[in-house]
């Protein structure tokens, strides 16, 4: 008899996590991992540092090929599941192969927000969520010397603040109501806006854009309610999105992200999901929260894993997911709004 | 080898050199063959033929394109705009390998925006009839009605409640979707058929149903639904809280509510997306739309939530209202969180609330848009338990004689395109029923065509997107202005060229077939397929095919047209000409008179 296969959905923290736990449970079992970007498993809070030249690309990844195939783990990468067919216990790929599974773990992560309003100015924009994205802004600031930021997310203080202290001219215009992963108050935004002041970013108050023009080559004109900013960049950061719409017919209870109870489960027998890509409910709060981060992914990843293989392990509640970002204390358990 | 003399040796349609033949067809297999190959057609209530109006738009006839519409459906210009698309959901262009649907909407809105829309009424295909009918509503349904009758040589009145003629066209679809004129000149070449339409007249206040039904030979209630479902928790008569319906109504009659800056709209359905859009534009600054499942199981079409969202609506899901909370006036809305449940066989999501779980959302402005029903009238017939009257959606009669029904009043709120199909299949039984015999019926036409010039590359032309307003902020300056700002004729042509045109019809014929195979190499899909039998149904339809690999037992090698894309590179390259084509369109046959007693 063929040995049972699980599938893991992703290379991202989750997905790792979930893979060495699942190893680590028992040698009996197939483990596929499916990831949809080109790069071994990395770090994407790194890329920041990164693209500010601080650290080479090889400290953005964490583990190497050969770390697999000790395992005895098959990795796929550059491959996308375009559908899951949860009836049959089949995945669709893009390039039209089918992959069964007697188990699934879905940890495909997220993906970089751009807003509705923005999307049809998406190549003006530069995004920072993968190894590629860096790249491009490592190419952009070669020759770049203003650089505008718009919106506001975790990643964007510490990327804003790392470009300014590599020596360019960096404007941020922050959009509190839309901060990511919650709304700034007041209090917080004007602490915020200190920080980035003092490491050399330069506040812009204006609170909407209206239009993105390329002026020539080199320099894009940013139309914004209190007037035109003109910058050689412009990084859009406004969080991530769970990348679940290819699960959205698949029969999954999928909102924001797949909808999970406190061990992860979905309502598929050995169907979990972990990590950014899950929205959990809490039975003591009575409602759903989403963890962002590289550590919450890894736990919930391993929750997933050692729960597929027979465990009822809960995740911590209430989630002390408090994150330091330039000196600010965010929680982002809760998912506010998006 | 040269391609040319080939060609010209061995013409590849034969079909070609012969003369063309025309056939009609209303066979009941034949009819079914329509349901199975042509989706798009067949999915569109008013059975519009899509594949023949796109390929007009490729053709540059755009005024064909635009009758073609007209013939099935009486409002391209409004549903080229605002129709449910159930046809784009069938498209075969949309199968999960062969990428998005045709954007048959738009391109319905290009016939109406390119095509002649100044056509002179058609002229009535019979005597006149000596007979009466009132219709009561002059809404989608009312409005098709009157047309079918009036064709028909019957003298039609139409009693409108409100104002002006339109229904929910006029009173309940927003003029960002809708323009004015648009509507008004459809609705008016309708009318041009020879109507009397009375505008202002509400049956039951200013006249009664029984008076109606002892002046006209017919009455056809196509009163719509024009009464709000309650939302049932404590608080809803508070001020500040509205109805979905009064709120578009207020808007469309010029007396425009106000709102404050935070506005919750509660509900799922098009017109709680309407209802926040409008009230962004009304003044309100913070939107959102409140759903008890989520937005993947909202029925509204990707495109509206796209746009719904870049004007900066935000769409909240699983939460239940619970309790409206205020003194004197809405403070907030107090919700229960809710856990999606099983899907019912409609596609509806059911969820149930979670005990204990509320939350609160302080707002200035509620909108309640969860539905509406149909109106109670006082008079005859049996009536449901809130007093509206009973109709059999399938007779469109009530259990009055000569009191029929059509529209949403006989079956709920539906969509533009089911009411007018309704409307038109209400007016043509009470034809039946007064003239005793039909005017018209469904017919497959079917005839000898060519493989199409379509090339296999524009299989792979992305979807055209519609031009909307943007930046967002120029959409508010006037909150009349219409979003959507139709397709370039360019755009038009490329997005026609994407249609397969599923109409067309690849049959081998098995007596020539040598069984070369060199089809299913060719095939793009799973199209072509070596069969030992084929199974067919009670009434002579294909209904399936028994494959077989083992060539023994292969006794034929069969087109499937249910998954053929017509790209047409079988009859390319078959060696003997085996492969025909055929044109094969549901069609509505007028009989002048006397026809087949359809009753």
């Amino acid at each position: 008899m063929a040995r049972e296969r699980c599938v893991i959905i992703g290379n991202g923290p989750a997905a790792n996590a979930a893979a060495v736990a699942l190893r680590q449970e028992t040698s009996e079992l197939d483990i596929m991992m499916i990831g949809e970007e080109t790069f071994p498993h990395y770090r994407p809070h790194l890329l920041p540092a990164y693209v500010a030249g601080a650290i080479s690309k090889e400290d953005l990844f964490v583990t190497p090929p050969s770390f697999y195939e000790k395992c005895n783990i098959r990795i796929r990468l550059g491959q996308r599941v375009v559908q899951v067919k949860l009836d049959q216990r089949e995945l669709v790929l893009s390039h039209k192969e089918i992959v069964p599974f007697d188990a699934l773990i879905i940890a495909c992560g997220g993906r970089q927000r751009i807003p509705e309003r923005l999307q049809i100015f998406e190549e003006l924009l530069l995004t920072l969520k993968t190894p590629a994205d860096a790249q491009r802004w490592i190419e952009g600031l070669k020759s770049a010397e203003t650089i505008l930021i718009v919106g506001g997310d975790l990643t964007s203080l510490s990327f804003a603040t790392a470009i300014a202290s590599a020596g360019k001219r960096v404007t941020f215009m922050l959009e509190e109501e839309s901060f990511w992963p919650l709304p700034l108050s007041r209090d917080l935004a004007d602490d915020v806006k200190q920080r980035l002041t003092r490491k050399g970013v330069e506040i812009i108050e204006a609170s909407c854009i209206k239009r993105l023009t390329r002026k020539s080559e080199d320099v894009i004109e940013v139309d914004t309610d209190t007037g035109l900013i003109a910058s050689n960049l412009v990084g859009a950061f406004y969080g991530l999105i769970p990348n679940v719409k290819f699960l959205v017919r698949s029969g999954l209870d999928v909102e924001r992200g797949v909808l999970v109870d406190e061990n992860l489960r979905t309502r598929f027998d050995l169907v979990y999901a972990a990590g950014d890509c899950a929205q959990i409910y809490h039975p003591e709060l009575r409602d759903y929260w989403v963890s962002i981060g590289y550590r919450n992914a890894m736990e919930q990843g391993k929750i997933a894993a050692q729960n597929l293989s027979g465990g009822m392990i809960s995740i911590a509640a209430p989630p002390a997911s408090i994150f330091c970002a330039e000196g600010v204390m965010v929680n982002t358990s809760w998912w506010m709004e998006f | 080898m040269d391609k040319t003399v080939e060609t010209a040796a061995y013409p590849h349609n034969e079909a070609n050199a012969q003369p063309s033949r025309t056939y009609y067809s209303t066979h009941p297999a034949d009819l079914h063959y329509i349901g199975v190959n042509v989706p798009c057609q067949n999915a569109c209530p008013a059975f519009t033929n899509v594949p023949a109006y796109i390929r007009c738009l490729f053709e540059d006839r755009n005024a064909r394109s635009y009758d073609l519409n007209r013939i099935a459906n009486l409002f391209p210009g409004v549903l080229g705009r605002i129709c449910s698309r159930p046809c784009e959901t069938k498209c075969r262009h949309g199968e999960p390998e062969l990428g998005k649907s045709v954007g048959i909407c738009h391109l319905k809105r290009s016939a109406a925006d390119f095509g002649d829309t100044a056509v002179a009424p058609k002229q009535p295909t019979r005597n006149p009839q000596g007979k009466n009918v009132c219709i009561i509503g002059a809404g989608p349904a009312g409005l098709a009605a009157g047309y079918d009758l009036a064709i028909a040589g019957f003298q039609v009145t139409i009693l409108e409640a409100l104002s002006e003629a339109g229904g929910m066209l006029r009173y309940g679809i927003p003029e960002f979707r809708l323009p004015r004129d648009v509507l008004a000149k459809e609705i008016q070449w309708v009318l041009d058929h020879g109507m009397t339409l009375r505008t202002g007249v509400r049956v039951g206040r200013d006249v009664y149903l029984d008076d109606l039904l002892h002046a006209y030979d017919a009455v056809l209630m196509a009163a719509g639904c024009y009464v709000s479902k309650p939302l049932e928790v404590q608080g809803e008569d508070l001020p500040g809280v509205y109805t979905g319906l009064r709120f578009v109504m207020d808007i469309a009659s010029g007396k425009a509510p106000s709102l404050g800056n935070n506005v919750l709209v509660i509900g799922a359905g098009f017109t709680a997306f309407d209802c926040a859009r409008l009230a962004l534009r009304y003044g309100a600054s913070n939107v959102s739309i409140c759903l008890r499942a989520t937005e993947h199981d909202l029925r509204v079409a990707d495109e509206e939530i796209f746009e719904t969202k870049r004007e900066g609506i935000k769409i909240l899901g699983l939460m239940a209202s619970n309790r409206i909370i205020g003194v004197d006036r809405l403070e907030a809305v107090e919700f229960l969180r809710t856990r999606p449940t099983e899907l019912l066989p409609n596609g509806k999501r059911k969820v149930a609330p979670i005990q204990q779980s509320e939350f609160v959302v302080p707002c200035d402005t509620a909108i309640v848009a969860i539905g509406q029903g149909a109106e109670p009238l006082p008079g005859p017939g049996d009536k449901d338990r809130r007093g509206v009257i009973r109709i059999d959606t399938r007779t469109f009669r009530s259990s009055v004689p000569r009191l029929y029904g059509a529209g949403d009043y006989t079956t709920g709120p539906t969509t533009v395109i089911e009411a007018i199909a309704s409307g038109r299949r209400a007016a043509q039984r009470i034809v039946e029923n007064l003239a005793g015999s039909r005017t018209t019926q469904w017919a497959v036409k079917i005839e000898d065509a060519n493989i199409t010039d379509r090339e296999r590359s524009w299989d792979y032309i992305q979807r055209e997107e519609m031009p909307t307003i943007m930046p967002v902020q120029a959409r508010m300056v006037a909150p009349t202005n219409e979003v959507d700002q139709g397709f370039s004729p360019e755009q038009t042509r490329e997005e026609s060229k994407r249609c397969y045109l599923c109409y067309l019809h690849y049959e081998i014929d098995m007596a020539r077939c040598i069984y070369c195979r060199y089809c299913i190499d060719v095939a793009p899909r799973d199209c072509i397929k070596l069969v030992k039998s084929v199974v067919l149904n009670e009434v002579g339809a294909v209904v399936g095919f028994e494959e077989t690999k083992i060539w023994r037992h292969v006794n034929a090698v069969i087109i499937d047209n249910a998954r053929c894309i017509r790209c047409g590179e079988c009859v390319r390259v078959c060696p003997v000409d085996c492969i025909s084509v055929s044109k094969v369109e549901l069609v509505q046959q007028t009989i002048p008179c006397g026809g087949t007693n359809g009753s």
